[in-house]
């Protein structure tokens, strides 16, 4: 009897062994890799689960580790996930490389027409990545500050910028009135972007010439501007080791009063009270500009699907889920995402869920993608040399001219 | 024949196999994760590999000329012997101060040798991160204390100087690896036997005439190691400097280098070249430690 039992228990246990891998492949969740910032709180991913039936294994890594997962596993013929983050900036390297899917047959034309961002992320005439985070830049401020520096609107221009970025100083008793990242990463390339259509500029010409050496163009008035800005104690000096993230959380602890190159969606965090110190305070205008007539760049994300990934049709249907107006509310509510469709903002807008609504969506209607032809697969390398030699400028280890000089250089360099 | 039969016999005999079947694994892991991926990397440095450009044609040295006309290759190999120097003299002075006096402990030997691992236990970016806080200009530790005992009147962005730079990245590194060096020379200072200082003390000689000609002789091969050990983890400094100072010019690593060429900028032939050099040059600096430190505390 009892070697019965045991030779039972051992069958049981065996037979248990070998259903198990079937039974978890059966139950296995979508892998998803996501940057930090869309970290989906339960509320939403029980939503997906109710909807699709599915579950997610929702990777969270830094935007730049993401990116060297991705390269990692596709140069191993490995999918990192089934759906990834696809930057805009990584377009034209993953484009050129066949790493990711077409996936404009999984969108409706009704969908695609709502989504005026997807030709940032066509390479070659395939969409690589479907767009659900909304980044473009607007002008973000402390409207108390500029209150007790008797300021009654936000500046129109930079030269408005620097002079009530002077007053607040003075009268509000902000010891660094501007918040810009001069650290050597992507967010202070970025802002040093925005600066320079700010002033009237373009970075290349239509044969990627670039535009930015003279000392009349907007990118060289652009990085004068900032690391002037630093010398009259305007910018803290601490900004030089600081990235885009940390110049955040400088406005939302009231120590900063112009978030210059401030995200869109952010306005929902800087404006709850549970996460930023200045809720009532945060303000948006557009962005500053010489002419007076503002210019932005579009900065999105967006889903992609790897080649080599396994479980092809459960992404498409995340990538759907993602786009749902429902989760693009939440997305946005919760995370501070704003959303990519049109007609999303327009509901959250009229239904005064959009912080700031009429502002910014006055701004989207003023966005330029940075490249109009598409990112190049040379952005990234480019890209690198703007952060390290503005970093550098800042730091007084350079002058403008040569850091300038030297971003052309990797920018010819580059383009071989 | 019957020599060589018997030359057969005794390659294959018992002790043999079984020596072979012990080494076994440690060769085929070796030998897959080490040498063959070290192989491949040396062939394929010579092509051109990005995967952004269709093929992999032969380039011949083209990857290495490129890397010797590129002043950003050029500026991290400075900024890395720099931080090699800074570093092995941190870690071996440190490391051996930090051995003595674990050697020499009586009470809370236990938790004072814990306390000394601890850095060397945590991850290399959590230390990174760590030392981040401990740095940052705003509201960092190190302007905190400097300013309580009045020796600035107001903050320091640290990374702003880069040879100051180059050593705030070097010394939390050094930080980091300390504990392996203090581990490594205590393991030889205990080795040493007790009479032999007994009897160089019946001779009168003072505790720095041991250290000299007892302690620093017999400890040669644990210090080799130790030094040897110091100067690679130093070529391969990559943690701390990402994360202190980003990609910044004045602070780049070698391992910085290579990553920003193969994963940034997806030409993974040069970063492969690169890491190449820097291997042969870190091979190099340590064979030259090994074998001077090794002649010169030798007895015979």
């Amino acid at each position: 009897m009892k070697r019965r039992t045991l030779l039972s228990a051992a069958a049981a246990l065996g037979l248990g062994v070998a259903i198990l891998p079937l039974s978890a492949f059966a139950a296995e969740p979508l892998s998803v890799l996501l940057p930090p910032w869309v970290t989906l709180p339960k509320e939403m991913t029980d939503k997906y689960t109710a909807k699709t039936q599915g579950t997610l294994d929702v990777q969270t890594l830094g935007w730049d580790e993401i990116r060297t997962k991705i390269v990692t596993s596709m140069m191993a013929n490995t999918a990192p996930a089934s759906a990834t983050e696809m930057d805009w900036s990584w377009v034209g390297q993953f484009g050129s490389a066949n790493w990711y899917d077409d996936l404009s047959g999984i969108l409706s034309d009704d969908l695609k027409k709502d989504l005026p961002t997807t030709s940032i992320f066509t390479y070659d005439g395939k969409l690589i990545g479907v767009p659900y985070n909304n980044d473009f830049r607007v002008l973000i401020y402390n409207k108390a500050h500029l209150a007790k520096a008797g300021i009654s609107q936000a500046p129109k221009t930079p030269d408005e910028l620097l002079a009530d970025a002077k007053a607040v100083k003075e009268k509000a008793g902000v010891q660094y009135p501007i918040g810009l990242p001069l650290s050597a990463t992507e967010g202070a390339a970025t802002a040093w972007y925005l600066l320079t259509k700010a002033f009237g500029g373009d970075l290349f010409d239509k044969d990627m010439n670039p535009l930015f050496t003279d000392k009349d163009s907007g990118g060289y008035k652009a990085m004068a501007f900032e690391v002037q800005a630093l010398k009259d104690g305007l910018i803290d000096p601490a900004s030089t080791s600081l990235k885009d993230v940390e110049i955040q959380e400088l406005f939302k602890s009231g120590k900063v009063t112009f978030d210059v190159a401030g995200w869109a969606g952010n306005l929902a965090v800087y404006s709850d009270a549970s996460k930023s110190q200045v809720a009532a305070d945060a303000a948006a205008a557009l962005i500053p500009n010489v002419d007076g007539k503002s210019r932005t760049i579009g900065l999105p994300g967006a889903l992609g699907v790897p080649v080599s990934a396994t479980d092809k049709e459960t992404a498409h249907a995340f990538i759907n889920w993602m786009l749902d107006p429902e989760t693009m509310e939440d997305n946005y509510l919760k995370l501070g995402n704003l959303p990519t469709r049109i007609s999303v903002l327009e509901k959250l807008n009229k239904d005064g869920k959009l912080q700031q609504g009429d502002t910014l969506i006055a701004q989207a209607a003023l966005v330029e993608p940075l490249f109009a032809e598409g990112t190049p697969g040379w952005y990234p390398e480019f890209s690198a040399a703007v952060a390290t030699n503005l970093n550098a400028a800042a730091k007084g280890q350079v002058s403008v001219d040569d850091a300038l000089k030297a971003i052309a250089d990797a920018a010819k360099e580059a383009q071989q | 024949m019957a020599q060589s039969f018997h030359k057969k016999r005794a390659f294959l005999d018992r002790e043999a196999r079984l020596g072979l079947g012990l080494s076994l694994p440690i060769i085929l892991i070796m030998g897959g994760l080490v040498v063959l991926p070290l192989i491949v990397t040396v062939i394929e440095s010579f092509y051109r590999v990005e995967p952004m450009k269709p093929g992999m044609p032969f380039v011949g040295l083209r990857n290495y000329v490129n890397l010797m006309v590129d002043d950003k290759v050029l500026t991290s190999w400075v900024n890395t012997f720099i931080y090699v120097v800074i570093a092995v003299t941190i870690e071996t002075l440190g490391g051996l101060g930090a051995a003595l006096v674990l050697h020499k402990a009586r009470a809370g030997r236990r938790w004072l040798l814990a306390a000394v691992i601890l850095p060397w236990c945590l991850p290399p970016v959590v230390n990174a991160i760590i030392w981040l806080w401990i740095y940052n200009p705003s509201y960092g530790l190190l302007n905190g204390i400097l300013k309580a005992a009045g020796l600035i009147a107001e903050n320091h962005v640290w990374f702003n100087d880069r040879l100051t730079g180059l050593f705030l990245v070097a010394v939390v590194h050094a930080w980091r690896m300390l504990p392996l060096t203090a581990i490594i020379l205590l393991a030889s200072l205990q080795s040493i036997p007790a009479n032999l200082y007994e009897a160089a003390r019946l001779d009168g000689a003072s505790p720095w005439k041991q250290f000299t000609t007892i302690t620093l002789p017999l400890i040669s091969s644990g210090l080799a190691i130790a030094l040897s050990q110091s100067t690679v983890f130093a070529f391969n400094l990559f943690d701390e400097a990402w994360i202190l100072n980003g990609s910044s010019i004045g602070t780049r690593s070698l391992m910085v280098q290579v990553y920003m060429s193969a994963f940034q900028n997806m030409k993974f032939s040069l970063g492969m070249a690169l890491s190449i050099l820097a291997m042969i040059a870190s091979l190099m600096v340590s064979a030259v430690y090994v074998l001077r430190v090794y002649k010169e505390t030798r007895f015979d």
